[in-house]
C-alpha cells in the first residue's frame, strides 16, 4: 500500500518536472534577445559558428526535438553559460547554493525554536495577558517588510551601537578555504590556529541575516501553531482525558501536543518556499553570497540564461522540499493516509 | 428603545449584518478597518490633497528635517528628500502606487481566479486532475521569484509588476475557489437544490456564489498584505517601479545614501508601508475570527 503511494507521488514528481523543465524552455523564446544566445549563453556568435550551434540545439527542427535536446543538455550538466562570467550557470550555482541554504537553515531552525514553543504558550493561555502578548508580537511580525526591518536592524546593531557587522559571512582578516560552502562547517574542518575567533566572527556575521530572516517564518508558525493548538484542545477526547483525571500537563503532553504538532510538521515544507523568497532580499540587503543575490544581479544584467537555470534550479529545489515534507506527514500521520 | 414584542417571534438578521455584529465589537479589527479607509481615501483623492507637488525639486530645501524638529519648516510637516522634494506629498501619493496599485491587481487576480476555479471546481476528470497538479506547481513556486521571471520577460517597471504580482496570486486565488466550492458541493442543500432540477449554471451562480463570498473577501484581504509587500519590495530590489516614481519601496531604496544623514526619509515610507500591512491582517483576522463566531451560533 504505502509503495503504491510513494510510487504515485513519484509519478506526479516526475510530472510536475517536465512542466517546469518545459516552462524554462519556453523562457528561451519568451526572453528578449535572440534565442540562439539565450540557450546557450554565448555571446557575439559569428556566422559560421551559428550554423553549428542551430544544428546543435537543433534549432531547425520542431518544437519537440529542441526540447528534448535541452532536456538531455541539463541532464549532462551541460547548462548554458551566463551572459556575465561565461561559466557554466550550474556551476557557477552550486558555489553559492550553500550560502543560502545555510542562511535558511539556520532561519527555519531559529523559528522553529522560537515559534512552536511560544505559539503552544498562547494556545493554552488563551485570551490572557501572555497570550495577548505573544500574539499582538507576531502580528507586528507578520506585518513587517523584511526590507524595512532589515535596515532598522542595521540602523540599531551596527550603525549606532557597531555590536554587529553589516555585510558578508566573514572578515577578510580570516581565510578559509571553501571545502562544502557550509561556512560554520568549513570553518570547523578547517585547520587553522584562529579556528575559534574565526567561527566567533561567522557567528557574529551571521546573526542579523537569520534573525531578519526568521521573523516571518516565527511569526507564521506561532499563528499556526496556536491555531492548531486550539483545534485540538477543543476536541472531546481532550475533555475526557480530562475528565478521567489527568492533570493539564499531562493531558497537554500525551494528547495535546502529539496531535497538535502533526499539522506544523507540514507547515515547514510550506515555509521553505517563503524562506528562499525571503533569503533573496536579505541577501541583497546584507550582501550574502548566495543564489538570491546573484539571481538579483543577473536581472539587473539581463544576464537570461542565469535566470532560466535560477529559475529551474530554485524551483526544482522547493519543489523536492514540499514534496519530500508531504510525504514525511503522510507517513507519520494516519489520518492523512488515504491510501 | 427595545420594541415591544406581543408574542414570540424569532428574528434571523442578515448574513452581512450578523457578520458585522460579530467584527464591530473587535476594537483592533475595527482600527485596522478605519486605517484602511483613510488609506483607500488617500489612494483615490491623492492628486487633490498633496500640499506640493511631489516630483518638484526644490535645491534650496536639501534634506530638510520634519517640522518637529528645530530645523524643520511647518510648510514641509515631514520634511524633504535628498532632493527637495516634500516627503508628506511623496508618502501620500505612494498610497495610490504601493496600496491602490495592489487592491487593483487583488480584485483583477480575484475575478480570473473566480472564473478558473469555477471551470474546475465544477468539472471532473482527467482534464481537471492535469489542471489541478499544475496549479499545486504554480503554488510551491515563491511568488517573488515568479515576479523576477515575468520581470525579466517583460522588463523592469511598475506596471509590470503589477502583471507579475497579479499572475502570482492567481494559483492561490484559483486553488482556494476550487476548495470553496467542492467544500459547498458537499452540503445537503447544493443536493436539494440539484433534485429540484438545477443545472450545473444556476447551482453555481444562485447557490453556491453566494455561499462563498466571504471566504473570497477572506482569501483577498491575505492577498492584499502579500501584493502590497511584494509591490514594495519588488521596489526597493530596483526591479518594479522606477527611481523618480513616488512609491514606498522604491522611496526607501532611493534614500538609502542618506540614511546617516536623514534618517527619516528611509524610517517613514517603511513605517507607511508596516501600518497598511498591519491594517490589512487585522482586518483579515478579525473577519476570520467574525466568521468563525458567527458559524458557532
Amino acid at each position: 500500500m504505502i509503495l503504491h503511494y510513494l510510487f504515485r507521488r513519484l509519478f506526479l514528481l516526475a510530472f510536475v518536472f517536465i512542466a517546469l523543465t518545459v516552462f524554462a524552455f519556453s523562457l528561451g523564446y519568451l526572453f528578449p534577445g535572440d534565442v540562439l544566445g539565450n540557450f546557450t549563453g554565448l555571446r557575439n556568435i559569428s556566422p559560421a559558428n551559428e550554423m553549428i550551434l542551430t544544428k546543435q540545439l537543433g534549432l531547425e527542427q520542431d518544437y519537440l526535438q529542441q526540447y528534448l535536446l535541452f532536456l538531455q543538455r541539463l541532464l549532462h550538466g551541460q547548462w548554458a553559460l551566463s551572459f556575465s562570467s561565461q561559466q557554466n550557470v550550474l556551476t557557477e550555482m552550486l558555489l553559492v547554493m550553500p550560502a543560502t541554504l545555510e542562511l535558511a537553515g539556520y532561519a527555519l531552525f531559529l523559528s522553529l525554536l522560537i515559534g512552536i514553543p511560544l505559539g503552544i504558550v498562547a494556545a493554552v493561555r488563551k485570551d490572557k495577558w501572555l497570550d495577548k502578548l505573544i500574539s499582538t508580537l507576531a502580528l507586528v511580525g507578520f506585518s513587517m517588510p523584511i526590507f524595512w526591518w532589515a535596515l532598522l536592524l542595521i540602523m540599531v546593531f551596527s550603525l549606532s551601537l557597531g555590536w554587529l557587522p553589516t555585510s558578508g559571512r566573514l572578515g577578510v582578516l580570516y581565510e578559509i578555504s571553501p571545502n562544502t560552502g557550509f561556512m560554520l562547517l568549513d570553518i570547523l574542518l578547517s585547520d587553522v590556529s584562529y579556528r575559534q575567533q574565526a567561527l566567533f566572527d561567522a557567528i557574529r556575521h551571521m546573526l542579523l541575516p537569520a534573525v531578519v530572516l526568521a521573523t516571518y517564518p516565527t511569526t507564521v508558525m506561532i499563528r499556526f501553531t496556536r491555531d492548531s493548538m486550539l483545534d485540538v484542545l477543543d476536541q472531546n477526547y481532550i475533555k475526557t482525558a480530562r475528565a478521567k483525571g489527568l492533570t493539564r500537563l499531562q493531558v497537554l503532553y500525551t494528547h495535546g501536543l502529539r496531535n497538535a504538532l502533526l499539522p506544523v510538521t507540514r507547515q515547514v515544507g510550506l515555509q521553505f518556499s517563503t524562506l528562499i523568497t525571503l533569503a533573496m532580499i536579505t541577501e541583497v540587503i546584507f550582501s550574502w553570497p548566495g543564489i538570491g543575490r546573484w539571481l538579483i544581479d543577473s536581472i539587473y544584467q539581463r544576464n537570461f540564461p542565469a535566470i532560466q537555470g535560477g529559475v529551474l534550479l530554485v524551483s526544482s529545489l522547493v519543489i523536492l522540499v514540499n514534496m519530500l515534507t508531504e510525504i514525511m506527514h503522510t507517513l507519520f500521520n494516519p489520518l492523512a493516509r488515504k491510501f | 428603545m427595545k420594541k415591544l414584542r406581543l408574542y414570540y417571534e424569532e428574528h434571523n438578521k442578515g448574513p452581512l449584518k450578523l457578520l458585522w455584529k460579530h467584527f464591530a465589537p473587535q476594537h483592533f479589527a475595527f482600527f485596522g478597518l478605519v486605517l484602511l479607509l483613510i488609506l483607500l481615501a488617500l489612494a483615490v483623492l491623492t492628486p487633490f490633497l498633496t500640499p506640493h507637488n511631489p516630483y518638484l525639486q526644490n535645491s534650496q530645501l536639501l534634506l530638510l528635517p520634519p517640522s518637529w524638529q528645530d530645523s524643520g519648516l511647518v510648510s514641509y510637516p515631514l520634511g524633504t528628500d535628498d532632493l527637495g522634494r516634500d516627503l508628506m506629498s511623496r508618502l501620500m501619493l505612494g498610497a495610490s502606487y504601493t496600496f491602490g496599485l495592489a487592491i487593483l491587481a487583488v480584485v483583477g487576480s480575484l475575478l480570473v481566479g473566480l472564473i478558473l476555479g469555477a471551470l474546475s471546481g465544477m468539472s471532473k476528470g482527467v482534464k481537471s486532475s492535469i489542471f489541478n497538479h499544475l496549479l499545486d506547481l504554480a503554488l510551491t513556486i515563491p511568488s517573488l521569484l515568479l515576479a523576477i521571471v515575468i520581470v525579466a520577460v517583460l522588463g523592469p517597471g511598475l506596471l509590470n509588476t503589477i502583471w507579475a504580482i497579479m499572475l502570482a496570486l492567481l494559483p492561490q486565488f484559483v486553488h482556494g475557489v476550487r476548495n470553496a466550492i467542492a467544500q459547498q458541493l458537499k452540503q445537503d442543500y447544493v443536493t436539494a437544490y440539484r433534485l429540484d432540477g438545477a443545472n450545473r449554471r444556476q447551482l453555481l451562480f444562485s447557490v453556491i456564489l453566494p455561499n462563498t463570498w466571504e471566504q473570497l473577501v477572506l482569501m483577498g484581504t491575505m492577498a492584499l498584505s502579500t501584493a502590497v509587500l511584494d509591490i514594495a519590495a519588488l521596489g526597493f530590489l530596483g526591479i518594479g517601479a522606477q527611481s523618480p516614481t513616488a512609491e514606498w519601496g522604491a522611496m526607501i531604496a532611493d534614500s538609502l545614501d542618506s540614511i546617516y544623514l536623514a534618517p527619516w526619509t528611509v524610517a517613514l515610507p517603511g513605517l507607511l508601508i508596516f501600518i497598511t500591512v498591519l491594517a490589512v491582517n487585522l482586518v483579515g483576522d478579525g473577519l476570520r475570527v467574525a466568521m468563525k463566531k458567527r458559524r458557532e451560533n
